[in-house]
């Protein structure tokens, strides 16, 4: 009975250890293939041009030099520090904008009785499911008939509008259905007394948002801030067609624009790298954060 | 005590209106309403005249009429049908394989986790250029192929492969979404039920059906609606890698709204294209809520 009972433990646990190693087998293997684009993005990105053209392939560079990255980067015709500043500007002023934005209609959403409340919020929904690629034309002509900007006059006749402006990039998104959607499923499930007790304090409803339930809302913040900034960052579709200029293009509009002007994948790649890095970066630091955001994304619905 | 002053005030409340409420959605609805709600109505009007940015000219159903005898687009259709069958079966089953790998806590665990989420957060522009090094005609594949020996392959350039090299990029890119939303979903399972199945001498494949797929129902149907909306909107992998050719092997419904609209200029016959989209996604977004409810039930 003991002999029969030890020996069926002993089984049990070199099978877990077996199927543990087994994993680990698994993953590496699985993960390896995840990495390979990655991996030769950055070898590539240091090996030379002959190097490229080699008969006989080699994986490492012969030589580790930032040669493409000084060559990618002072490529003539190309504006790489105002590539930058235009997508970072973009970014943080949706992502800041849509927040408060997002959030104040959450909260009047979930807090504030107000006539037409529910049909105006099942208006607000639709937009969730409507394709981007089916309104673009709308849209472009709405930023074109924009009255008083790009020499519009008050029709919106005569000029661009806000077409090929770094404000048209800005303002279409700055409204979210999903971010109020989460805000408000998110406001919801606070308790009610929070609010009691700021009236009685003689708060009004925007301090009543602004004093107690923004300061509350650091999850869900930061689960949009992660959501936006990564939409924004990395949309090239948007920007494609609304801008066509040097002085508004953005970090993915010149990446994809650079594939057709430096034949040469080295520089591409070193190109690749840079723009890709700071979102890995933060994402590896703040890991933790961009799961919950997924996670929080896909529950709620 | 607390029961009467709960019931008297409730009352008052529900008749108190907060009018100011318009004022903080105002901001948010406007900017909705002008590019996004009035588009969707726009779209469906332009699909109904002929419009290249000067002239405009009411055409009724003819831009309809047209799509369905326009090759072309008919080739769209079914090669969005085609990638979809592809990538959200195989999507949705590498995401659940992987999530299951991790599930349990194991040292690296978050490293590997980390390295399916990371293509997530970098662009589809960047994504996209890195697989063409890797399918190029000169790339690393064929280079690899070469050393051992075996011709290369058009994996982009080649008619009958080049969606499939579309349908990898693809699942390079979502299946760590989907892996994390079946974690969380795994992560729900309660552990008793795993307990139970193996007092009563459950085999591991047995419990993953009968308890970990009915378990997960709702997640796998969020995953599927999802990817489901997603698929039908393919756009940036065909511009970036294949441009839709060759000779259209790859081209895609909202990618050929792009070129209709923006390289043609025929923004009408795009529009009609447009509403097309809406509807397909409509039906998906329907099906979706007919049967998210009676989840709920």
């Amino acid at each position: 009975m003991t002999l029969s009972f030890r020996k069926h433990s002993l089984g049990v646990h070199t099978a877990r250890r077996i199927k543990g190693i087994a994993r680990y087998i698994a993953l590496i293997t699985l993960s390896a293939l995840w990495l390979v684009p990655i991996i030769f993005v950055i070898l590539t990105s240091f090996k030379s041009a002959s190097e490229l053209s080699l008969r006989q392939f080699a994986w490492l560079p012969s030589k580790w030099s930032f040669d493409n990255y000084i060559k990618a980067f002072s490529y003539p015709g190309y504006d790489w520090p105002l590539y930058f500043r235009n997508s970072i500007f973009v970014t943080v002023v949706t992502v800041i904008g849509s927040l408060f934005l997002n959030s104040l209609a959450g909260f009047a959403f979930a807090r504030l009785n107000f006539r037409g409340r529910d049909i105006l919020f099942m208006i607000f929904l639709a937009g969730m499911m409507v394709p981007p690629q089916s309104i673009i034309i709308p849209q472009y002509l709405v930023l074109k008939g924009i009255p008083f900007v790009g020499g519009n006059n008050w029709l919106g006749q005569g000029g661009k509008g806000l077409l090929d402006s770094l404000w048209g990039l800005i303002i279409p998104q700055l409204c979210g259905s999903f971010g109020v959607f989460l805000c408000k499923q998110f406001y919801l499930g606070f308790p009610k007394s929070l609010d009691d007790a700021a009236r009685i304090d003689g708060c009004r409803e925007f301090q009543i948002y602004w004093k107690i339930y923004l300061p509350q809302s650091t999850t869900i913040l930061a689960t949009l801030t992660i959501l936006k900034s990564l939409a924004v960052w990395s949309d090239f579709f948007f920007p494609m067609i609304m801008t066509h200029s040097n002085s508004t293009r953005t970090v993915q509009l010149a990446l994809q624009l650079f594939k057709s002007s430096s034949t040469k994948w080295n520089e591409v790649m070193a190109v690749v790298l840079v723009t890709i890095l700071p979102l890995v970066i933060i994402f590896l630091c703040a890991q933790k954060y961009f799961i919950q955001s997924v996670v929080s994304s896909g529950m709620k619905n | 005590m607390t029961a009467v002053t709960a019931t008297s005030k409730k009352p008052k409340k529900s008749l108190e209106r907060q009018p100011i409420g318009y004022l903080f959605i105002a901001p948010n609805f406007f900017i909705y309403i002008t590019f996004v709600f009035i588009p969707i109505f726009w779209t469906m009007g332009l699909s109904l005249t002929n419009y290249d940015l000067n002239t405009m000219e009411f055409v009724g159903l003819q831009n309809f009429i047209g799509l369905f005898g326009d090759r072309i687009f008919l080739k769209s259709l079914w090669n969005t049908m085609r990638y979809t069958v592809m990538v959200l079966p195989l999507g949705m089953v590498i995401g659940l394989m992987l999530a299951m790998l991790i599930q349990k806590k194991f040292i690296g665990r978050a490293f590997f986790r980390a390295v399916f989420y990371l293509p997530q957060v970098i662009s589809l522009v960047a994504s996209s250029l890195a697989w063409m090094y890797l399918f190029g005609e000169n790339g690393i594949l064929n280079m690899l192929l070469r050393t051992m020996g075996v011709s290369r392959v058009g994996w982009l350039t080649d008619p009958s492969i080049s969606i499939f090299s579309i349908v990898v990029l693809s699942l390079w890119m979502i299946s760590g979404y989907n892996m994390l939303l079946f974690l969380s979903g795994l992560q729900s399972i309660p552990s008793h039920l795993y307990e139970a199945a193996a007092i009563d001498g459950a085999t591991p494949i047995q419990s993953f059906f009968n308890i970990t797929l009915p378990q997960l129902a709702p997640t796998t149907f969020f995953v599927f609606v999802m990817s489901c909306i997603s698929s039908f909107q393919v756009f940036g992998q065909v511009y970036m890698m294949t441009g839709g050719g060759p000779d259209n092997a790859t081209t895609t419904l909202a990618h050929q709204i792009y070129i209709n609209a923006f390289q043609y200029n025929k923004m009408g016959y795009a529009s009609a294209m447009s509403v097309i989209l809406l509807l397909i996604i409509l039906l998906i977004t329907l099906v979706n809520f007919r049967y998210g409810n009676k989840e709920v039930d």
